[in-house]
């Protein structure tokens, strides 16, 4: 359940550490976003001497909730953080690799970009 | 309950750290309350017996007996395996004492290196049995059409690629690698419009002949990928393609040979 002023971990080799989502996008006065939905966020934080500084406005995918996701066979996948991966306009990622195990449900919402850039798809 | 004399039984003396983790691993999953470890190939029932000396040391440190005696297991262990044929003797200790839990299970052998796994394996392969099995698992033989079926069409869209010019074209086989599809397609074009073209070529044929329709990208992006399920189709520019190195990543993947890659150039 990410909402405008959440904080996320980055997932990725971007070179952000930390984001604030400022907006989420998709409808408008949505309340919360969970995995696979794209938000607009800031960064807060960010690794010295990379592509990206503080206090830029990007867009990122959320792929790790601490609120659960569940699946129609029962299958529940939560996570420990919030987190997510920084893309640009066209949906490219702007890391390299991805450092988590993430939920196939990203590739039915065709981020399969993220999903083959990651090291493991539960 | 019929005891094995460990003299005599040489490939079982040799697995010992190995059948007694898989031992654990059936009492807790399997067997609760029994304290035998049954094989079923060889028909054998093996009881495990440790030396005295391990029983008193449990008993002297009861009061954190988990920590302490899987460390003092992993000092043992080489020292039971030379002295094995003595013990049989020993004092002898339930074995039930010693399944105290997924710690000690996972400490406890923790210095086991690759190359006797893989020996275990064979022994487990030779006399375990399947306990558990998915219902809705497909046969061999299916898989295997399943996969032809996929060759043939990664390698249909690899033509189609070279046919518009695209350069550096590979076929990777991930299946071992990645569960969720069977083969990726790389190619490199070198503008916009070739990758408009490539894709639009792609997707033409696979519908035409194949009857798929891909998701992922529909307009021509710098990384443009089409998802057919079994086959991912990755469309690069040069800069992009060595920005993000998924040959690398994915560098364990067998290559697929191609058949236009053997032809000798085009000469006018």
């Amino acid at each position: 359940m990410i909402q405008p002023q959440t904080h996320l971990n980055v997932a990725d080799n971007s070179g952000a550490r930390k984001l604030m989502c400022i907006r989420i996008l998709g409808a408008s006065n949505r309340r919360y976003a969970y995995i696979g939905d794209i938000v607009v966020a800031v960064i807060k934080q960010a690794v010295p001497n990379t592509n990206l500084e503080r206090s830029e406005v990007i867009r990122a995918v959320i792929v790790r909730t601490c609120k659960q996701l569940k699946r129609s066979n029962g299958i529940i996948i939560q996570y420990d953080d919030n987190a997510a991966v920084v893309i640009d306009q066209e949906g490219n990622p702007k890391g390299t690799r991805i450092f988590c195990a993430i939920a196939r449900e990203l590739r039915q919402l065709n981020f399969t970009k993220i999903v083959s850039l990651a090291p493991e798809v539960l | 309950m019929n005891e094995v004399n460990i003299n005599t039984a040489t490939p079982l003396l040799c697995s010992f750290p190995y059948l007694f983790r898989k031992y654990l691993f059936f009492s807790r999953q399997m067997l609760p309350s029994s304290t035998v470890l049954s094989l079923a190939g060889a028909g054998t029932v093996v009881m495990v017996a440790f030396s005295g000396e391990l029983g008193n040391l449990e008993t002297k440190c009861s009061s954190r007996p988990r920590k302490i005696f899987s460390r003092s297991c992993i000092k043992e262990l080489p020292l039971q395996q030379h002295t094995i044929n003595g013990f049989k003797s020993k004092k002898r200790n339930s074995v039930s004492s010693f399944a105290l839990g997924k710690e000690t299970e996972d400490n406890f052998f923790s210095d086991v290196n690759e190359d006797t796994d893989d020996m275990y394996d064979d022994l487990i392969n030779k006399y375990g049995k399947v306990v558990f099995s998915r219902k809705d698992k497909k046969p061999a033989s299916a898989e295997i059409d399943d996969d032809a079926e996929s060759l043939s069409f990664a390698v249909e869209l690899a033509t189609v690629a070279s046919e518009v010019k695209a350069a550096d074209i590979k076929v990777l086989f991930v299946k071992p690698l990645v569960y969720w599809t069977r083969f990726f397609i790389i190619v490199t074009a070198f503008s916009r419009p070739q990758i408009d073209a490539i894709g639009s070529r792609m997707r033409d044929q696979a519908e035409k002949k194949y009857g798929k329709f891909p998701t992922g990208d529909t307009k021509p992006n710098s990384w443009t990928l089409l998802d057919f399920g079994d086959v991912v189709v990755h469309i690069f520019l040069p800069p992009q393609r060595a920005f993000y190195n998924l040959e690398e990543f994915y560098g364990n993947a067998t290559p697929v040979e191609l058949p236009f890659e053997n032809q000798p150039p085009f000469r006018s």
